[in-house]
């Protein structure tokens, strides 16, 4: 006697017609169809307003579940990205020949186990990592910019990075290592605040949508109160009636699901376009997409999406046979 | 089968309708139920239905004291009974033929196994040219009818009918007397609440007289 046997006993070939408006359900074929009227009348349950509201509650768990995931998949990328990498400093000043210093460190670092590419940057290439805060210019040149050596480990074994961190110490001097620690724990805060952040809207949507479904459910009550009662006197068990209430409200909370979720994957199929359209010159964009990834949501966050209609319906049904139980109570 | 003892009943804080009423209903018997307007036949009915809960003394139906029984053990009892409202209480959104099958549908019976003979039931009573129509377009005879067949359509071991024939010419009300008869004959129990004498004097069965929220048993 559980929502699990109403699940199982739940006429789900009729759920489509449930979906579907009543034209289009009439013409779909007779297993489809529901064998009897419904008890409930489903005009009595609830008007367009309700599967608007449930439709945008839908609309923003998706937004918010999407975005949540983008930003996910784009730190974990970049985490990625960072943690392959370390990144050499020499320092310009009290060096007399830079370019051999380069180029000795640079040997140095190729024979260690566990490093699978060493990259010197040019002076120039140094410079151009500067061009975005100071443009470009000629002084640019006029100044002791560091120099730096990309250095790419590799991932399935990893060198002792303390250890080439002692022996450049001892070797050379002006010489400091980056392995991006800093950068990878700030990442790893920043993604888990958005994670909670989403979590505490998605809550909120949450309970939004539970009490508008409550307020629904002892509505639809009052009014079908006279059914109830025959329903009382033919001998319907409880588990009966509230079944026969919760049908309607899966049906509406998977209509409305499907409303909200479709909305939200035109908004991220169109997201890409506004980042383009509100980017506001390339650096910004450039900043937005480094936080947001391409802008598209992946297979994956499609399935996310999907997973927040079921999500909202089986919400909608629970939160239906909880209430109906509830007043029931009180009907005895 | 039923059995009150010392039975009280009162809404809220006002006066007892109902006053020490004790009696017994043995299977298979038959009984009208009696008395004056606002005597409380209906809310008689309505304890032995289980729609009430009584404001002292003791009620055992089919043997089970309904004190100690859940929601769904008095759901059980129910589906024992069937009850013909005075205001019939069809659902106005279904057909004459799906009010009727409702009992069955509520027991969880597939509609092949009962469709035959929820349309005979209706053809029996008189409605077989009114099986699909709504209750808003049926008369008042035809209301009463089709909440008797839905009454009996799962074969109740004990029927109660408040006022059955109310609605209906002499006519009907003789045949819906001689379906309730035969119901008795096959083993039903039924107390019929009414007014009418004239439908009273059609059978030997016992009374059970209300009279100012206490009962008195009368006849054979």
């Amino acid at each position: 006697m559980t929502v699990l046997d109403d699940i199982k006993d739940y006429p789900w070939t009729g759920l489509i017609a449930g979906v579907l408006p009543p034209r289009l359900a009439a013409k779909l074929p007779p297993k489809f169809q529901a064998k009897s009227s419904q008890i409930v009348p489903a005009a009595s349950i609830a008007g367009n307003a309700l599967t608007v509201v449930i439709a945008i509650m839908t609309f923003l768990a998706c937004l918010t579940a999407g975005g949540v995931y983008m930003i996910n998949q784009s730190a974990n990328a970049w985490v990625d990205d960072i943690a392959s990498e370390i990144t050499i400093e020499l320092d310009p000043l009290n060096t007399a020949d830079i370019e051999k210093k380069m180029t000795l460190v640079a040997l140095f670092l190729a024979k260690q186990s566990g490093i699978t590419r060493v990259k010197p940057l040019s002076a120039d290439d140094s410079a151009k990592l500067l061009e975005p805060w100071l443009g470009s210019t000629a002084a640019l040149s006029a100044l002791p910019i560091p120099r730096l050596i990309a250095v790419e480990i590799d991932r399935s074994s990893p060198p002792d990075i303390d250890l080439i961190k002692n022996a450049l110490n001892q070797n050379f001097e002006g010489v400091t290592l980056d392995d991006h620690r800093r950068w990878q724990s700030e990442i790893k805060l920043i993604t888990r605040s958005t994670a909670l952040g989403g979590i505490a809207v998605l809550g909120l949507v949450a309970a939004a949508t539970i009490a508008v479904i409550v307020s629904a459910t002892r509505s639809a009550m009052a009014t079908n109160r006279a059914v109830i009662e025959v329903l009382h006197f033919v001998g319907a068990t409880e588990r009966f009636i509230a079944s026969e209430f919760e049908r309607h409200f899966l049906g509406l909370g998977v209509r409305a699901g499907l409303a909200g979720a479709f909305a939200a994957a035109i908004a991220f199929l169109l997201l890409p376009f506004l980042m383009y359209l509100l980017g506001g010159g390339a650096v910004t964009e450039a900043e937005t997409r480094r936080l947001l990834g391409s802008g598209e949501l992946d297979f994956g966050g499609y399935i996310l999406l999907v997973g927040i209609v079921v999500v909202v319906a089986a919400l909608c049904m629970i939160t239906s046979r909880f209430g109906v139980f509830r007043v029931l109570k009180n009907y005895a | 089968m039923i059995r009150f003892d010392n039975v009280g009943l009162r809404y809220g804080s006002g006066p007892e309708i109902l006053r020490d009423v004790t009696f017994h209903v043995l299977p298979g018997s038959f009984h009208f139920l009696t008395g004056p307007s606002g005597a409380g036949k209906t809310s008689l009915l309505r304890l032995l239905f289980m729609s009430l809960r009584p404001s002292r003394g003791l009620i055992f139906v089919f043997g089970e004291n309904i004190a100690d029984l859940p929601a769904s053990g008095r759901a059980a009892l129910r589906r024992r009974i069937g009850i013909v409202f005075q205001d019939f209480r069809l659902l106005d959104h279904l057909t004459t033929w799906e009010n009727v099958a409702l009992p069955l549908r509520v027991m969880g019976k597939k509609e092949s196994d009962y469709a035959d003979d929820v349309t005979d039931l209706l053809h029996w009573v008189g409605l077989g040219s009114r099986i699909h129509a709504y209750p808003e377009v049926l008369s008042g005879g035809e209301k009463q009818r089709a909440a008797i067949a839905r009454a009996v359509i799962g074969r109740p071991e004990l029927l109660l009918a408040d006022e059955p024939t109310g609605n209906v010419d002499p006519a009907i009300g003789n045949r819906l007397l001689r379906l309730f008869v035969e119901l008795n004959r096959l083993g039903t129990s039924v107390i019929i609440a009414t007014h009418d004498y004239a439908l009273m004097e059609q059978l030997e069965a016992p009374r059970l007289m209300l009279y100012e929220g206490q009962l008195q048993v009368s006849g054979p």
